[in-house]
């Protein structure tokens, strides 16, 4: 626990956006977005002259020719430096790492898809410079390679199954070698990235002189140096170019701006940084380096910034540093960092939904001596974000029994301004015992922080979610496949012959067939995820992100690529438990306890998506049947117990050598992905829509006993014992959170919420109204974020239908 | 244990007592307000109500009233002199167009859905309202379930027109932790000519809670052309302080038009239809004016 000076807090709450914070909005939103092909330029003429060397240095010195070379400038706005790109808003794209993934290349109108509906345009000659490295590249990178072996074991099953929506297409859209979860701030910034050069030739001399056999190993430390090293030599390239500029400027001013640029990047990340200044600007080297290394790791993920960045803040304060100049570099840094673009094909887009690339920032929690962390700079991160009013990072807050209500009262009202549901908040306690139940000491739990959306993370060790063609899959695609005897949305046999449904006796058979599927569907996805795990450390190296990353990968001399059973973490998301769940008690209800219907009649109402008016009768019967979110017992049960059975599957498969599964129940917007991989549900929701939201929001509309009511149907759910993080949205009006009454009894819910055992909550603060508006008058709210499922995104870019989805979900009168 | 026919009860209400509350609505009024927005609140029987704005026109409604009282065509639903009130219609719309209106609950039944939200009373300092209608028609009802509440450490609260007998005010007022207490109209003829009695049984119960110690906050919707005069204020300013407590205050309800709809579903007609809503200024006129006079005001927004 910190002792905080709550003079600090009002002097907070009094501050603006810097005059060159708005410089820099006003370029971002000015500027076109761009896809530039320099990066996947020099990747594709480095491999051509490193050609017979090890593929650990070959990969190094890629990064090192890319950040020598890269263009880059520096703005009039900037006091810190560095961009991806040139432009102040653009991405750079990852084929030596992914392959074949930007499909939009091979259209010769030159137009790609970038994030949410936005596009960049290439020229002709650029496109050609991306399809000559995904001709160079894609017979030897990670996915084509994973998908070769799946085939070789299991023919087209995992395609297939990719196509049918019941297992994500991570692979296909450029998710891949991200095993990694933050850097290791707190570590990196005290030691400066010469100290890490030293060990790793210390590591180099000793293992050496000792008579050392393995020399991948040597050739991973090697690697190290020569990515530590561009990085440092790449922030001396600003230095340099700012110098240049000093030099021919005769404004004092600009010249003293610069100069100042040039003696930062001089010193860090090569040393230590001494100021907050100098520790943003080190920290933004290394997300660049971390970035070009892979661009779709395409965020910095500063984890619990508020801890490790608290020591250079109460510094500068007591040095008389002012405090909006400290405020002013934060929110440059976390507003770069929340207009990252990446290249995202329409596939990626139905998956996710999201704008920009997500760093995720946590504030508050528990420390080592088991009291709450917050502190001033937890609340100047939240007062910066409501200032900025963009849809990333992603913030969360991480409250346990001891969180201040200065901090709580100051999230609600950050939510008030952001109206996108930041900072979203998770329950501290539970992640940690989720933790401890799988073996972590509390020590390390209690350091956990977010990646991504709500999936956690810990600090030095390789997070595998994803990576390898594991991440989420669909129990909705599921009950479709085992309501049709193991046949999927598209009429192939993805799944096992469970018997038809219409000669089920009794309720507990069809339970128990759809439960075979569950088990037999995710043993096979983790075998091919621990297959595709082999396949890329053969095809995919990244030792910046290992030694910045990963404590262990520095002493074993090992890429994070490779998995290690002491550092290597798994996660995979069983989503659309409550479209089961009231699914099956729907049945449960109208064929097997009521019986006024039979299996055969409600098959046929499926199977015609609920035609002609005996089709809607049955679709109002299914509608009208107990749903969760209404704190009914009975429906409620249904979801544990589906819920525990699902875990239970999961944790039940041995991952040896390494650790097992974790589960995470996260959204994103998946919700609209999952849905076109089931057809009309026994639920009552007509077929290829989109399922519920979130992972413990009710079904849409369903919620009729008020906001209290959904909160203690998630409580009873049971979610917190089995899984670490699960996602629940609720919408608020706007109109009615004007009072500060209002906002402590938001806050007082909050608490009651979270002290009861629940997971996860996020708001959505606004008004049904404005957002019909916004959808009719999209030019009049560029700035609305809503929340969906983990992400916030501008509502004005969202597709038509997850549009209509978040005006559709039930509005709360407070 | 006593019986009640409950209307709605709903959770996380925050503008109805301090913290989080759940609202108890209780059927039946002995006021008639012309304003009035719970018109399904005032009677004190279970009724049928249409809203045709939901209606799909599937028939179901005609195939299972067991009293032939269902009309086919044109804006209403239900055949008022038939209609026996069961309530099978209701149950079996499933669009919501048919409501029914009340439902019969002892005071146990009502305690127990009360107390599941008791994880939001606790961590905000809130409790149960009863409101309606006027709920002290159901003094008994609410006496249990105020004694119900007490035994589990839930706030309680009651939201008053104030025109019940005397007794009632006695039997409950032991139990309850704030009286929101409404005075509408000082003026005895134009109460009456607004809202059916006069004004003398609720001033009465204002001073007996008054002298007990109670703890009260008035409230007075503010409703165009009826009573946002001076002249009210100013009656109203000089009854609060007449009953010669420092901590009495006013609350001022703008007058809205939520409840209209409803009107229409009941086969009921709004009288006051035509009003103006009321700009924010000349609001804080009103309450400038309470202060001026020396009451604590506030407005409810």
């Amino acid at each position: 626990m910190y002792e905080i000076d709550q003079s600090l807090l009002p002097r907070i709450d009094a501050l603006e956006l810097s005059e060159r914070n708005k410089a820099w909005r006003k370029a971002m939103k000015a500027a076109p977005w761009k896809v530039y092909v320099d990066r996947e330029r020099l990747t594709v003429e480095s491999w051509k002259e490193t050609e017979g060397e090890d593929l650990e240095i070959r990969i190094a010195k890629m990064l090192k020719k890319v950040m020598d070379n890269v263009p880059i400038k520096i703005h009039e706005f900037d006091e810190i430096v560095g961009r991806p790109t040139p432009g102040v808003i653009g991405c750079q794209t990852a084929i030596n790492v992914c392959g074949d993934y930007i499909h939009d290349i091979w259209n010769d109108d030159g137009i790609i898809g970038v994030t949410l509906d936005a596009s960049a345009v290439l020229t002709r000659e650029e496109l050609e410079v991306l399809r000559e490295a995904v001709r160079i590249f894609e017979p030897i990178c990670m996915p084509s390679n994973t998908y070769t072996a799946w085939r070789e074991l299991v023919g087209t099953w995992a395609e297939d199954a990719e196509a049918a929506k019941l297992k994500d297409p991570g692979l296909q859209n450029g998710i891949t070698g991200q095993s990694t979860s933050t850097l290791d701030w707190p570590n990196i910034l005290p030691a400066g990235l010469k100290t890490y050069i030293e060990r790793c030739q210390q590591h180099i001399d000793a293992y050496i002189a000792q008579g050392g056999t393995d020399v991948n190993k040597v050739y991973f430390w090697k690697a190290a140096i020569i990515c530590l090293q561009a990085t440092i030599d790449h922030s001396k390239r600003y230095a340099k170019l700012a110098r240049e500029m000093a030099a021919e400027t005769a404004d004092e001013a600009e010249k003293a701006r610069l100069i100042r640029i040039a003696e930062t990047c001089e010193y860090v990340p090569e040393n230590p940084p001494r100021t907050f200044h100098e520790a943003l600007q080190f920290m933004e080297m290394c997300s660049l380096a971390k970035m070009f290394e892979n661009p779709m790791q395409n965020n910095s993920h500063w984890g619990r910034a508020d801890q490790y960045l608290y020591p250079y803040f109460k510094n500068d304060l007591a040095n008389g540093v002012p405090l909006e100049e400290i405020a002013s570099d934060l929110a440059d840094m976390i507003g770069r960092w929340g207009t990252q673009t990446f290249v995202s094909d329409d596939m990626n887009k139905e998956t996710h939904q999201i704008n920009f690339g997500i760093n995720n920032v946590m504030v508050g929690g528990l420390g080592q001596d088991h009291t709450d962390m917050s502190n001033e700079l937890s609340y100047l991160i939240l007062h910066v974000v409501a200032c900025l009013k963009l849809s990333s990072p992603t913030v969360g807050l991480r409250w346990n029994e001891q969180t201040p209500d200065w901090l709580m009262n100051k999230a609600i009202r950050t939510n008030m301004d952001t109206r996108g549901g930041i900072p979203l908040f998770q329950n501290d306690h539970i992640m940690i015992q989720r933790y401890i139940d799988y073996g972590i000491p509390y020590e390390e739990a209690c350091e956990w922080r977010g990646l991504g959306c709500v999936y956690p993370c810990l600090p030095n060790r390789a997070e595998h979610y994803g990576a390898e063609g594991v991440a989420a899959f669909n129990l909705a695609g599921l009950l479709h496949v085992t309501l049709h005897n193991g046949i999927d949305i598209n009429g192939k046999r993805t799944g096992l012959e469970t018997g038809d449904p219409r000669s089920f006796k009794t309720f507990e058979e069809l339970y128990d067939a759809f439960f075979k599927q569950h088990k037999a569907f995710i043993y096979r996805v983790f075998w091919l995820g621990a297959v595709a795990r082999d396949i890329c450390h053969q095809y995919t190296r990244t030792p910046l992100l290992s030694i910045l990353g990963i404590e262990a990968s520095m002493d074993l001399g090992q890429d994070l690529t490779k998995a290690h059973p002491d550092y290597s973490m798994f996660g995979i998301s069983d989503r659309a438990i409550i479209d089961v769940a009231d699914s099956l008690l729907a049945v449960k209800h109208l064929v097997y306890d009521d019986k006024v219907l039979t299996m055969d009649e409600l098959m046929e109402a499926l199977d015609s998506n609920f035609a002609g008016e005996r089709g809607e009768e049955i679709r109002q019967m299914c509608l009208h049947q107990p749903k969760y979110g209404n704190d009914i017992k009975e429906a409620d049960d249904m979801v544990k117990r589906v819920s525990d059975e699902s875990a239970r599957i999961i944790y039940s498969y041995n991952n040896a050598p390494f650790r097992n599964m974790i589960i995470s129940r996260e959204g994103l917007a998946w919700h609209y992905f999952g849905g076109l991989g089931a057809g009309a549900l026994p639920n009552g929701r007509p077929a290829l829509e989109p399922l519920n939201d979130g992972s413990l929001s009710p079904m849409r509309g369903a919620d009729k006993n008020g906001p209290t009511a959904v909160l203690l149907s998630a409580i009873s759910s049971g979610y917190s014992d089995v899984c670490c993080s699960a996602v629940l949205n609720q919408k608020f009006n706007s109109s009615l959170l004007k009072s500060e009454e209002s906002i402590d009894k938001l806050v007082a819910y909050t608490n009651a919420f979270m002290k009861n055992h629940g997971s996860h909550i996020q708001y959505n603060i606004m008004d049904t109204e404005q957002l019909k508006d916004a959808k009719a008058n999209p030019e009049k709210y560029p700035d609305l974020i809503v929340r969906i499922g983990g992400f916030s995104a501008y509502f004005v870019q969202l597709s038509s239908g997850i549009q209509d989805d978040v005006i559709y979900r039930s509005e709360f009168e407070l | 244990m006593s019986n009640a026919i409950v209307t709605n009860i709903q959770g996380y209400s925050i503008h109805d007592g301090p913290g989080i509350r759940t609202v108890v609505f209780l059927k039946g009024c002995p006021l008639r307000c012309k304003w009035c927005a719970n018109p399904e609140n005032l009677e004190a029987s279970v009724q049928i109500g249409f809203l045709s704005n939901l209606c799909t026109g599937c028939g179901r409604c005609k195939k299972v009233c067991p009293h032939d009282a269902i009309l086919s065509d044109g804006a209403r639903r239900i055949d008022r002199e038939k209609c026996r009130r069961c309530g099978t219609c209701a149950e079996a719309c499933y669009y919501g167009a048919l409501v029914r209106y009340g439902e019969d609950r002892s005071s146990e039944e009502v305690f127990e859905k009360v107390r599941r939200d008791k994880i939001f009373y606790e961590s905000s300092g809130g409790g149960v309202t009863v409101s309606g209608g006027e709920p002290l028609t159901h003094a008994q009802f609410v006496a249990e379930l105020f004694e119900l509440c007490r035994q589990d450490g839930i706030n309680t609260c009651v939201e008053t027109c104030g025109c019940v007998p005397g007794a009632a005010m006695e039997l409950v007022a032991p139990l309850t932790d704030t009286f929101y207490f409404d005075l509408k109209i000082m003026d005895p003829q134009l109460h009456r000519k607004y809202t059916g009695v006069d004004n003398a049984q609720i001033l009465e119960n204002a001073r007996f809670l008054a002298g007990k110690g109670a703890n009260i906050l008035f409230r007075q919707p503010i409703i165009p052309s009826v009573n946002n005069t001076e002249e009210n204020v100013r009656a109203t300013a000089e009854f609060i302080k007449s009953l010669g407590r420092e901590d009495l205050a006013i609350q001022l309800m703008p007058y809205h038009r939520m409840g209209t709809a409803k009107y229409a579903a009941l086969d009921m007609t709004y009288e006051l239809e035509e009003l103006k809503i009321m700009s924010a200024a000349e609001i804080d006129a009103l309450e400038a004016l309470y202060k001026k006079l020396g009451v604590q005001c506030t407005v409810s927004r």
